[in-house]
């Protein structure tokens, strides 16, 4: 008896485009530190947040440099551990976001790098996951933070359509370049074919000379 | 015959399959700005002009994606110039648009969805220049309409968080660009040698 193939199995096995695409997610996450860290020591809070602050930006820089160790070494991206790393960056910005006073904070701008980031790297459906995640919950701290006035409900209106409109158009370019290189593999495939069968002669390459008798 | 592009046809290609993430950032910039021209406008003559210029940005990306849509896709200059001129807009809408201006202005964050849909379809040093261009106009516009504000350190901390994270966005978006263009290659080198 065959067993059952869990529901979203395939979104946890290795992909190429994964691959790929943890290189942008570890970048991105490189700027999050460095800029996180330079703005936590700009203005700094009182010692007890501060500490707080410094520690989570330290287990951040741990953990990219584990991710960009395993990318400089070849190994096979994980994606279980890909997804984890990229639920903590969200839950660390909007956590910040929470801890500088939630729609008033102009932290929310860390969000469009991080969404581009995985939105590069994902399947569309997980990509739908973790920005429809974070646009939730970034709109329900913003409700309980302010933005319920009408004056301030246009700004979080079009910050969360900005979040997604990164989310889409990132995804969109992911699916423009995996159809060319799927159809220009197709396509390779189908003449590799046919020269073996020997109805066409293989293409020249700069400065070959043309030696295939033609055969048909 | 090569199923894999040259370098210079490489170009080619990604101005004519990459424009549809341009057009598509654009729509999503002018949803924003119907939303806030709706719902911010205090009298009539406000929402009618912002109405107009919205009409004008429409009827614009209308044709672009008409043309996508029919497999005539504009040229590069076109399409280059209308992203400058995207820029040009937002930094106009930043400085003078209604509500406040400058650096307390939010609507900053349409300049994201631009830089990124740019970056994934021209190459690195236009790419490169155009993230420098925006980054200087934000500036400028932030500089120009709230000057006394910016030399305060909370303000000046937000300008530079902003200006950092949109230089991140043009900067991973044309890195995800090279990341491609290095797939691409390898393929067509793994088709030369196959043949």
């Amino acid at each position: 008896m065959k067993k059952p193939k869990p529901p979203f199995g395939k979104y946890f096995r290795e992909s190429s485009e994964l691959a790929y695409g943890q290189s942008v997610i570890v970048a991105a996450r490189w700027i999050l530190v460095v800029t996180g860290l330079f703005l936590i020591l700009w203005n700094p809070d009182p010692l007890n947040n501060l500490r707080i602050q410094v520690m989570t930006i330290i287990m951040l820089a741990l953990m990219n440099f584990y991710l960009q160790t395993q990318i400089l070494m070849g190994q096979k991206a994980l994606a279980p551990v890909v997804y984890a790393a990229s639920i903590v960056d969200f839950v660390v910005i909007t956590l910040l976001i929470w801890l500088n006073g939630g729609f008033a904070s102009n932290t929310y701008v860390f969000y469009f790098p991080a969404i581009l980031a995985i939105s590069v790297a994902f399947e569309t459906a997980v990509t739908i996951g973790f920005v429809g995640s974070a646009a939730s919950l970034y709109f329900l701290l913003c409700l309980g933070t302010g933005a319920v006035m009408a004056d301030n409900f246009p700004a979080l209106l079009s910050r969360i359509l900005m979040m997604v409109a990164i989310a889409f158009c990132s995804n969109l370019y992911w699916h423009i370049e995996r159809n060319r290189r799927s159809t220009a593999q197709k396509a390779h495939e189908r003449l590799l074919a046919e020269i073996r069968r020997g109805h066409i002669h293989a293409p020249k390459t700069n400065g070959q000379e043309d030696d295939n008798e033609h055969v048909s | 015959m090569n199923t894999y592009p040259n370098r210079k046809q490489e170009a080619v290609e990604d101005i004519f399959f990459g424009q549809v993430v341009i057009i598509w950032a654009r729509w999503f910039v002018i949803a924003a700005g119907i939303i806030y021209a709706l719902w911010i406008s205090t009298n009539t003559a406000q929402l009618s002009v912002a109405i107009l210029l919205l009409g004008a940005i429409v009827s614009i990306n209308f044709f672009v994606h008409g043309r996508y849509l029919m497999e005539k896709p504009i040229n590069r200059s076109l399409l280059l110039g209308l992203s400058f001129i995207d820029t040009l807009m937002v930094s106009v809408i930043v400085f003078a648009g209604p509500g406040q201006h400058g650096i307390d202005n939010y609507l900053f964050i349409f300049y994201y969805p631009l830089l990124l849909a740019f970056a994934f379809v021209f190459p690195q040093t236009l790419t490169a220049i155009y993230t420098v261009i925006t980054l200087l106009a934000y500036l400028a516009v932030c500089v120009v309409a709230t000057p006394q504000l910016i030399t305060a350190g909370p303000v000046l901390e937000t300008l530079i968080m902003r200006l950092i994270t949109m230089a991140a966005v043009g900067g991973l978006g044309t890195y995800y660009w090279r990341i491609q263009r290095e797939r691409w290659h390898a393929l067509e080198e793994t088709f030369q040698s196959a043949t």
